[in-house]
């Protein structure tokens, strides 16, 4: 392990961000930003109710106003297109539509969509649309929703699980009936969402003629999207054009296409352009949520106080989620045993459907409310057992020494020292000193407290594993695609699969592929959008689960790498030396001891591409390559289902210290120390934003950010005005330490970073809340930590009724 | 209806409004935010809009020299002012310190929420030239910014304001 | 997200705007600000005919003196308001109050009067208001009138404004010597306030006397003198224990209802503690000016 590994290369650099100036002069293109002329402008009429039958849907008075061009209805919909497909097959899958059809299911779900001259016109159409309702139970309570009696979303489905199932792993009755202490607690896992500054968006063209349909989208995920929108339109996948623009932040979020099939058809009924944006209201109803639900854990303890095996009943509330409703599930797996040596670990899965927004993908995905449950249980360990939850902890953390380490769900922790990220954190934080503070500051009443988190922060995730659910195959395995190109002048142009959303790739790219061909970053041009004419990629090709780092970089080291081959054997030719004597340094390729023998990198491409007969003799011209990279580290479940979820793991450990005002319950962040070790960093610069920034996201999510559904399953938060974001004085100062323990598992020892403090903060803020409180006897089951929801548990406590 | 502030239409209004400096016209309904006149009429898309009802801040315009929201500024309110947006700041390639302090620092991620911070750190700064860190973190509470988790753009104002400062040293 | 169809005037002089109210009746709408309407407009909560834009009446923006107290025009922004210096001198509670209205950005727009005339339960300016006996102007097609801030609020988002009254100046009396505070506790800062207390306390001999007054917000339909509590105070010395009686009875009469950011009980005991914290301020400026 090295502190900054010091580097002569680019790679490892802090450099500024290259794509920076756009969007600091205001010159980016967003979705919004785009226009084309004649461009219609797409309202969508949403469910007011949680679950009611559609008796009628009356369009004819909003399709005759001036200024609207075109309506679609449910039935509409469902007459020109095959229902949804969707990414995890589920038994008796119900027949689903971009529109309702038949029934609303959650508050916001879209009804009637429809094209107008201006979006203000589109609203004023949708007050003219008629629809009856009639209302039907809400299923709001996921564990409620599983009772045989229970309203069901879709009467077609037996029920409303969508997924149940028992995962073993190793010995778990032998470990908990030999254990010496058993400590268990139920925690209810909350609704909240990281909510991209810039919402949703679509903008649709159809092709007369050739019926070629474009579709611009801040869609994140457009290997997948792709196949999905072709099939609803019933085009070939070589007939639509995808092209992701500048993203206003992502976070997995950003992920809808049943909104790409409404514009590409509303586009298709007017022969114009369309255009459809989210509101503020809309994305925070419907786009997606994070899934709440409920965790019970058990840990058992030997009496020394090893971890012997942990038993986890999941419930996951997925609303009305059916397009990839094992994902808050499966992820779990991923980072079940955190980074503890725990050798028998058993899941009880229950992935559920209520009539709430459908959840979907939200940084970290079921590993923040993994990482809370498993941490927070340590918690209640330590005080059980008398014992500083940071020696706990220690006493636990599978060694360096032990590294690479299998776990028993079959994921393989690839590099880190957990050990030391927590000596480091807790010396970054000055932990010995803030218990003596904390000991002063009870003394004086005051409620002062200290909580850790150790976090294992998987990445890549591996599609196979969704045969544990499907036991189809199909999908497997994960990658993604490069484009490298040297242009005739010498110029580097790369594009990838994937799509950015403020992660810095155009600046980490360049740095990577100015290394394999030895150019400098500022001669490196990366495609600034993704474009699926253009671009090259795969199913899996997109922006999610923290894959840049470990899989991405395989797919441009490799098209760099053969386009760098070719460069050599070219210039080797021209040079009259032997390949494996050309070095190439700063755009020139030389002779290993002959100074002076030498062509430029320009040179080079000229010949590739025009001088074409100095080629060597057979060769094809060009210096371009493409690679699709495979991730070597995915595998398929065996025979004991055991298998990886994701590929790479960093680590990190977080030390907040809080004090909780007794008179209003609210919680102050005095100190927030991080360490983290993400593997080789490519831009310490970008990583460590990425750092702030998620951890920003678990802050908001755990003390201010909750979607509040009623028991009628009416949103009570439904602006900004009650779904609270934190704010710059709501995120404490960080201090950061990176520690690099380069992955030996992945192309540049690199591993993710995006997802890294969602994962830990809700538990190390909420361990320190309930140390704080621990004099009041008051225990953290739920979040977020409002001021409401904390003086009302200290008023309990102090009224000797517990929490 | 007997209209001023612009002669009416058929319920549309002409507008007069000196953007950066550049005097601009457009005839809109009276319902037409600030925020959706420049974007729609004037095609400055770097004015964004993240909420529309007023929490965000991505849609912050100096309007007359201060910040105001333009999603909660109706572009006729607005006739006969001067407006300040994003594109306005830098002069040709020479971005305004601010501009520079957040690129610097990397105050930015998407860079969806760095149009209003800006402009709000630089109406900041041209009132208070040297803003300790929670006068930064006040003036800047609201606007959300989702990405970054504040701490570089927090940086990036004290950054701007240390060179804004040395400047006016340098005569 | 975008309101409905309406049409706009901003008339020059305020019989104009006035009489263009008044012939609008229910369908028209006084534009201020536009830092609470707008957003209800964008929501389509409000659906107006004819928004009457006062920016235009020049003479409704600025402060001044009024004897020894302050007047306030209704368009005067509140960013303004809150540096006047006779504003911070005369008025300190009424400075002290904007300073916690959302932030810089909605201070520059919204006005002093919108925020009287908008009436929101949980607003910090009509508390300021109320706690420091304002009289406020309206002038309609009947002429002007002054209502006590006493009078004007009468419940959620609603005043004694007459359709066709157009809110144009606000006076507070002169409060030098009294001791006062404004406190609030809010989710984030610059949100409307979960509860919040603004305090006047005003000796009379050693003893605190009748103008010393509590408003709270936050548990009611709109800001509420707390009288239960207020009664503890008359006549007595401002000691902590006088002080810590009248908080405790803080929350008399107030039901405030259950919601997302927390129960009734929990806002009755902000109300007490917001008060009390207050109540302290407010004495240490009594005792030391
Ligand atoms: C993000 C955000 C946060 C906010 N936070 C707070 C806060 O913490 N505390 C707080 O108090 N406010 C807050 N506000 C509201 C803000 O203070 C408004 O400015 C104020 O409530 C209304 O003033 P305005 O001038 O903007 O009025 P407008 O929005 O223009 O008008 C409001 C209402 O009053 C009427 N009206 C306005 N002026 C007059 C007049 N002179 N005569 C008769 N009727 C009139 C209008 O017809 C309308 O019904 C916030 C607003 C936003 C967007
Ligand atoms: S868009 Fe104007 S404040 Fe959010
Ligand atoms: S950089 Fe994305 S919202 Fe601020």
């Amino acid at each position: 392990m090295t502190l900054h590994a010091a580097t002569d290369g680019w790679v490892g650099r802090p450099l500024r961000r290259v794509e920076d100036p756009r969007f600091l002069g205001g010159r980016a293109s967003y979705l919004d930003d785009l226009r084309l002329p004649d461009l219609l402008h797409v309202a969508m009429l949403r469910s007011p109710h949680a679950h009611a039958r559609l008796a009628a849907v009356d369009v004819r008075e909003a399709a005759a106003m001036d200024g609207v061009a075109a309506v679609l209805t449910g039935e509409d919909v469902a007459g020109a297109m095959e229902p949804l497909r969707p990414l995890i097959p589920i038994p008796n899958p119900p027949r689903t539509y971009p529109l309702a059809v038949g029934k609303v299911r959650y508050v916001g779900e879209p009804v009637v969509a429809l094209a107008a001259r201006d979006r203000a016109t589109a609203e004023d159409a949708l007050e003219r649309v008629r629809v009856e309702y009639e209302p039907l139970p809400a299923v709001v309570d996921p564990e409620r929703a599983l009772d045989p009696g229970a309203p069901r979303l879709f009467e077609e489905m037996e029920s409303n699980a969508l997924w149940r199932d028992v995962l073993t792993y190793g010995d778990v009755e032998g470990a908990f009936a030999r254990a010496a202490h058993v400590v268990r607690e139920r925690f209810t896992i909350h609704r909240y969402v990281s909510t991209p500054l810039e919402t949703f968006g679509v903008m649709a063209q159809v092709e007369p003629g050739t019926g070629l349909v474009t579709i611009w989208s801040n869609d994140q995920r457009p290997g997948l999207t792709s196949g999905v929108v072709a099939a609803a339109l019933g085009i070939p996948q070589s007939r639509l054009r995808l092209i992701a623009p500048d993203i206003g932040g992502g976070f997995g979020n950003k992920r809808k296409a049943p909104y790409l099939i409404v514009a590409a058809m509303l586009a298709r009924a007017t022969g114009r352009p369309v255009k459809y944006v989210e509101d503020r209201r809309e994305s925070l109803a419907a786009l997606c949520h994070a899934a709440n639900g409920v965790i019970d854990i058990a840990l058992a303890l030997d009496a020394d106080g090893r971890f012997l095996a942990v038993h986890v009943r999941d419930v996951v509330d997925e609303g009305c989620n059916l397009q990839n409703p094992t994902l808050h599930s499966l992820l779990k797996l991923s980072n079940i045993i955190g980074c503890y040596g725990i050798e028998a670990v058993r899941f009880e899965a229950a992935a559920v459907l209520t009539t709430k927004c459908p959840s979907g993908a939200n940084r970290g995905i079921g590993k923040p409310a993994m990482c809370f449950a498993l941490e927070r249980i340590v918690d209640v360990a330590a005080r059980r057992l008398g014992r500083d939850p940071a020696a706990l902890r220690a006493a636990n953390l599978i060694p360096a020494s032990a590294l690479p380490y299998r776990t028993p769900v079959g994921a393989i922790y690839d590099s880190g020292d957990y050990p030391e990220t927590l000596r480091r954190a807790l010396a970054l934080a000055g932990y010995e000193g803030l218990r003596r503070t904390q000991a002063t500051a009870r003394a004086e009443g005051r409620l002062i407290g200290i909580g850790i988190a150790a976090a294992i922060e998987p990445s890549t995730s591996n599609l196979s594993s969704y045969m544990l659910a499907t036991r189809r195959p199909g999908t497997s395995g994960v990658g993604e695609a490069a484009l490298v190109r040297v242009e005739l002048d010498g110029s580097v142009r790369v594009a990838t699969g994937n799509v950015a959303s403020g992660q810095g790739y155009p600046t980490a790219i360049a740095q990577i592929v100015a290394d394999e061909l030895g150019v400098a970053p500022s001669a490196v041009s990366v495609s600034p959008w993704f474009d699926s004419h253009e671009n090259p990629w795969m199913f899996s090709s997109g922006s999610f689960s923290n894959k840049f780092s470990g899989t991405d970089t395989g797919a441009i080291l490799g098209a760099a790498r053969a386009v760098r081959d070719k460069l050599v054997t070219v210039a080797a030719h021209l040079l009259e030396a032997a390949p494996g004597d050309v070095v190439v340094r700063d755009g020139v390729l030389g002779v290993r001891g002959a100074p002076g023998r030498q062509v430029t990198v320009a040179e080079v491409a000229t010949v590739a591409y025009r001088d074409l007969l100095a080629l060597p003799p057979g060769m094809a011209g060009g210096l371009e390559a493409r690679h699709y990279y495979v991730s070597p580290l995915a595998d398929v479940p065996d025979a004991d289902r055991r298998v990886a979820v994701q590929l790479t793991f960093s680590n990190s450990v977080h030390v907040a210290a809080v004090e909780v005002d007794r008179a209003t319950g609210a919680v102050r962040i005095a100190k927030y120390a991080i360490v983290h070790d993400c593997g080789r960093e490519i831009n310490p610069r970008i990583v460590e934003a990425m750092v702030h920034g998620s951890t920003a996201h678990g802050i908001g999510a755990t003390l201010l950010e909750e979607f509040v559904y009623d028991a009628e399953g009416q949103l009570l938060t439904t602006t900004f005005m009650d779904y609270l974001k934190p704010t710059a004085l709501d995120v404490p100062p960080f201090e950061v330490v990176s520690l690099e323990s380069p992955s030996p598992r992945t192309p540049l020892g690199a591993k993710g970073v995006g997802e890294g403090g969602a994962i830990p903060s809700l538990a190390a803020i909420a361990n320190a809340v309930e140390d704080a409180l621990a004099p009041l006897g008051v225990r953290v089951t739920a979040l977020p930590l409002s001021p409401a929801r904390l003086w009302e548990a200290m008023t309990r406590a102090g009224e000797g009724r517990g929490a | 209806m007997s209209v001023t502030g612009g002669a009416a239409v058929a319920g549309r209004h002409a507008i007069a409004i000196t953007v950066n400096d550049v005097p601009r016209r457009a005839t809109v309904a009276a319902r037409t935010s600030l925020l959706d006149c420049l974007r729609e009429e004037w095609a400055l898309t770097g004015t964004h809009a993240g909420c529309e009802h007023g929490v965000c801040g991505a849609c912050t315009v100096l309007l007359d020299g201060r910040p105001a929201r333009a999603c909660l500024t109706l572009a006729v309110q607005a006739d006969g002012a001067r407006v300040t947006t994003i594109e306005g700041l830098a002069e040709g390639d020479r971005l305004h310190p601010v501009q520079e302090g957040f690129w610097e620092c990397h105050g930015l991620q998407c860079g969806f929420c760095t149009p209003g911070m800006v402009l709000t750190a630089v109406h900041l700064l041209e009132t208070n030239p040297a803003p300790t860190e929670i006068e930064i973190r006040e003036a800047l509470a609201g606007n959300l910014c989702m990405c970054t988790g504040y701490q570089n753009i927090v940086a990036a104002v004290a950054w701007a304001a240390a060179r804004l400062r040395e400047r006016s040293a340098t005569p | 997200m975008k309101p409905v169809d309406f049409d706009y005037v901003a008339p020059p002089v305020l019989e104009e705007a006035v009489a263009v109210l008044a012939s609008a009746g229910e369908d028209g709408r006084v534009l201020a600000g536009g830092q609470s309407l707008i957003p209800l407009l964008n929501l389509r909560l409000v659906r107006p005919r004819l928004l009457v834009d006062l920016r235009r009446l020049t003479g409704l923006a600025g402060v001044r003196a009024a004897g020894d107290g302050v007047a306030i025009g209704a368009m005067t922004r509140q960013a303004d308001a809150e540096t006047a210096p006779l504003v911070r001198e005369r008025a300190p509670l009424l400075a002290a109050a904007l300073a916690h209205v959302g932030h810089p950005a909605i201070r520059f727009r919204g006005t002093v009067g919108g925020s009287l005339a908008h009436a929101d339960p949980l607003a910090e300016v009509p508390a300021a208001a109320l706690a420091l006996d304002a009289t406020l102007t309206l002038t309609g097609p009947d002429g002007v009138r002054r209502v006590a801030a006493e009078d004007f609020f009468q419940g959620f988002l609603a005043t004694a404004a007459a359709p066709g009254e157009i809110l144009t100046e606000i006076e507070i009396p002169a409060c030098a010597g009294r001791g006062w505070a404004f406190v609030e506790f809010s989710r984030r800062h610059g949100d409307f306030a979960l509860a919040g207390a603004a305090v006047v306390l005003a000796l009379q001999d050693g003893r605190l006397g009748p103008a010393s007054r509590i408003v709270v917000l936050g548990s009611a339909d709109r800001c509420h003198r707390a009288r239960a509590a207020e009664a503890r105070l008359h006549g007595e010395p401002p000691t902590a224990s006088v002080l810590d009686a009248a908080a405790a009875v803080a929350d008399a009469g107030l039901e405030p209802a259950s919601d997302v950011h927390g129960s009734a009980e929990y806002r009755r005991h902000l109300v007490r503690t917001m008060t009390a914290r207050a109540l302290g301020l407010a004495a240490a400026r009594l005792a030391a000016p």
